[in-house]
């Protein structure tokens, strides 16, 4: 009897013993942001680090360390700029990590759905206070990446580079199930969804997230939140908003959409199916080209704008920030680190390699280096960003949970938005 | 200790006595050791188990009653038992320990019967006997990531390997089965991938077992006019009792602790539906930041595994004592 006693005495002391432990230091929610200028031009030296995500096989890495990096050291005489690569399904952990221990690097190259958790975390300096040549920057960049950048009425970076996601279509497959010309609009879409017959499909969706339903939901008309973002209830389950995400359920019961949108590792890849004549269209980013150019040489992919709704064509935005740390022991080498990133040479190396340019004055640029560039330049023009919000992660599980539910038919599209909206209200209220 | 009053140290001092003005080396072995003594040899040992387990074993636990802040100088927010009353209201925490449960019950009695009788063929003096020793421990040795990556090819819904089988080759249905696409049928492809990644390890044992059990038992039973299932169950099944019991709860508690697979095959969906314990921990800290909540989950796992375990040590051995 003792003994059984003893065990829950033990585990009573200890637990508030570690309550007692200390376990903050200031007892700030977040370090107060820097107030430094770092003015552009001025004196640089010493060392920086920089994390990415560019990938080693087509050519970004080469184009950072043998072109972009070593210029911008040769502009400033003693320098040295440290480059990590980090594989991109990695770096979000590794980030966590890093920002636990301590170690985070001076510069990151992020993806545009972190900066809002990274800057709540307390772990960004405010580029918009602390870089007094902040407003040239982000006048010159498509509104839609530089909308990334916020939270809490700053920026915590500037778009590094950008994407979006345009309609990808084969034209052979279209012409062989005697479809005239490839849907243009989601009533297209809707009226010619049961041509292709059996095994065969119009049009396939890779996912039921936040990137992959927000283009259709927009285009209708709908939102996903109010544009503050502290609200979902009355913007998610808005009859705009059902009436896409229906359109997309209707489809997938009548056997029109293939079993990808669940997110399904079992069905065929949609660029894949694209190629083999399996779906005639896609919606997908600008890397599908170099992919589909390698995998399938003899397969012409061709473009059109997301399709339209009663809202216009509006795509989702997607692509990368540079953001600065707080952690950073040398912000002004790390500041023109960041204006040397977004200079034309640097942009215009990075274009050349599959990475387009978020600034607006580079769009020719751009169009010049490949050919399938140019439809994504004119999306980009319309191309909205997921809501920024530090919550981000937690709004899009929820999301694409609720949402497959109602592709499972468990539950009603007004349903799955309703409880989505409701989960979604008391998150983003955290701000 | 026990060494003093052995016969035979008595006989050596007996024979040679100590010198009284020169203590000898052997001296320790006369006298009980310092009290320290044995902590100073488990020291290193302690210290690494400190250090890798203890330490964070109690920082965990320090984190679950606490909305953890992951930026170090930033103050986290106690919450005392919060998190773990979240945890236990959470019904996607206990679909994925229900996904847990199901995975245990679909692999460790199959795994634990298809290693018992692999072991007992392989036992026996056959041609090439050490060749399928080696083939059937490959899979133990290969990558998680790789053969996950594989099995998730192989129960493609289109185009899939398993799909082909069953519906070109054997003709047993008349359309693709979306395995990955439904909860249960995803859970089997992935218990599938569990049996075959852990049957050579039970192999092993049990075959370690297996010479372990005297062969004048078997020529007893043949005696007594025993068949080969006779020989097994009376024979051979008793000898290796509690090498099965072992297994068993390795493989339980291996089967509570399912990451790799579940987190590539189907990274716990459709809709949340294949999530298990460990990956939904995993989201719950690492993508959502939540820590607190991660620790006190696994804490609660921790718990229902142990109770798990216990459970089946006190079945086993008041069997056990109920034999004897």
């Amino acid at each position: 009897m003792k003994r059984s006693l003893a065990l829950p005495a033990i585990a009573l002391v200890a637990v508030a013993g570690l309550a007692a432990c200390d376990v903050g230091g200031t007892g700030a929610s977040q370090p107060a942001p820097s107030s430094q200028q770092l003015a552009t031009g001025a004196q640089v030296s010493g060392e920086i680090t920089f994390w990415h995500a560019y990938s080693a096989g087509g050519g970004e890495i080469d184009a950072l360390e043998k072109t972009i990096i070593p210029a911008f050291e040769k502009l400033h005489p003693g320098v040295k700029v440290h480059d990590v690569q980090v594989p991109s399904d990695q770096m979000h952990q590794k980030l966590i990590t890093a920002t636990a221990a301590g170690s985070l690097p001076d510069v990151v190259r992020a993806d545009i759905v972190t900066v809002p958790e990274l800057a709540k975390l307390g772990v960004l300096a405010p580029l918009s206070d602390d870089m007094p040549d902040f407003q040239d920057w982000a006048g010159k960049m498509y509104p839609g990446p530089l909308a990334t950048n916020k939270y809490k009425d700053k920026f915590w970076g500037l778009p590094l580079d950008t994407n979006t996601k345009v309609v990808i279509y084969n034209q052979d497959a279209l012409t062989a199930q005697g479809i005239s010309s490839v849907p243009k609009t989601l009533d297209d879409l809707k009226a010619d969804a049961a041509k292709p017959g059996a095994g065969k499909y119009l049009f396939a969706e890779g996912g039921s997230g936040g990137w992959n339903l927000l283009p259709f939901i927009w285009s209708n008309g709908g939102e996903m939140t109010n544009p503050e973002v502290t609200k979902a209830t009355g913007y998610l389950n808005s009859p705009k908003t059902v009436e896409a995400v229906q359109m997309l359920v209707d489809m997938y019961n009548a056997k029109q959409l293939p079993s990808n949108v669940l997110g399904a590792p079992g069905a065929v890849q949609t660029s894949d199916g694209l190629a083999k004549g399996m779906y005639d269209t896609i919606v997908d980013g600008p890397w599908t080209f170099p992919n589909l150019t390698k995998a399938y040489p003899n397969f012409k992919p061709a473009t059109e704008p997301m399709f339209s709704g009663s809202a216009g064509s509006i795509s989702v935005v997607g692509g990368e920030d540079i953001v600065m740390t707080q952690q950073s022991k040398n912000k002004a080498l790390a500041a023109e680190f960041i204006r040397y990133m977004l200079s034309p040479e640097a942009q215009q190396a990075m274009g050349k390699v599959g990475q387009l340019s978020a600034e607006s004055a580079l769009a020719a640029d751009m169009a010049s280096y490949a050919p399938y560039y140019a439809p994504y330049l004119d999306q980009l023009k319309t191309a909205r960003p997921r809501p920024a919000t530090p919550q981000w992660a937690k709004v899009d599980d929820i999301f694409t949970k609720q949402v497959q539910q109602a592709f499972q038919g468990k539950q009603t599209v007004q349903q799955a938005l309703d409880n989505a909206a409701a989960q979604i209200d008391p998150l983003l209220a955290q701000g | 200790m026990s060494v003093s009053t052995s016969p035979k140290t008595r006989k050596v001092r007996a024979t040679v006595p100590p010198r009284p003005n020169k203590p000898r080396r052997g001296g320790a072995s006369r006298r009980a050791p310092h009290w320290w003594v044995p902590w100073a040899f488990a020291a290193p040992g302690l210290a690494l188990f400190g250090l890798t387990t203890g330490y964070p074993l109690v920082r965990s636990l320090q984190i679950s009653f606490y909305q953890w802040s992951v930026l170090p100088g930033t103050a986290s927010q106690f919450v005392g038992l919060g998190n773990y009353v979240r945890a236990l209201g959470d019904s996607q925490f206990w679909n994925s320990v229900e996904n847990a449960g199901a995975y245990l019950l679909m692999t460790v009695p199959a795994t634990i019967a298809i290693a018992l009788a692999f072991a007992t063929l392989l036992h026996r003096p056959m041609p090439g006997r050490t060749l399928f020793r080696v083939i059937y421990y490959i899979p133990v040795v290969t990558s998680w990531v790789v053969v996950s990556l594989l099995f998730r090819y192989l129960f493609t819904t289109d185009n899939g390997a398993v799909n082909w089988f069953i519906q070109d080759i054997v003709h047993v249905v008349n359309g693709p089965v979306p395995w990955l696409e439904q909860r249960w049928t995803a859970m089997a492809a992935v218990s599938l991938l569990g049996i075959w990644k852990n049957l050579g390890w039970c192999i092993v044992v049990f075959l370690a077992a297996l010479a372990g059990v005297q062969q004048d038992l078997y020529e007893a039973a043949e005696i007594d006019g025993a068949n080969a299932w006779h020989k097994f169950v009376y024979v051979t099944f008793p000898g290796i009792r509690g090498t099965v019991v072992f297994v068993t709860i390795v493989q339980i508690i291996g089967a509570f602790n399912v990451f790799p697979s579940i987190l590539l095959m189907t990274n716990g969906g459709p809709a949340g539906s294949t999530e298990v314990p460990l990956t939904y921990m995993y989201k719950q800290a690492f993508s959502f930041l939540d820590f607190g909540y991660a620790a006190a989950m696994s804490f609660v796992l921790a718990i229902i595994i142990s109770a798990v375990s216990y459970l089946q040590y006190r079945f086993t051995r008041e069997k056990k004592e109920a034999r004897s």
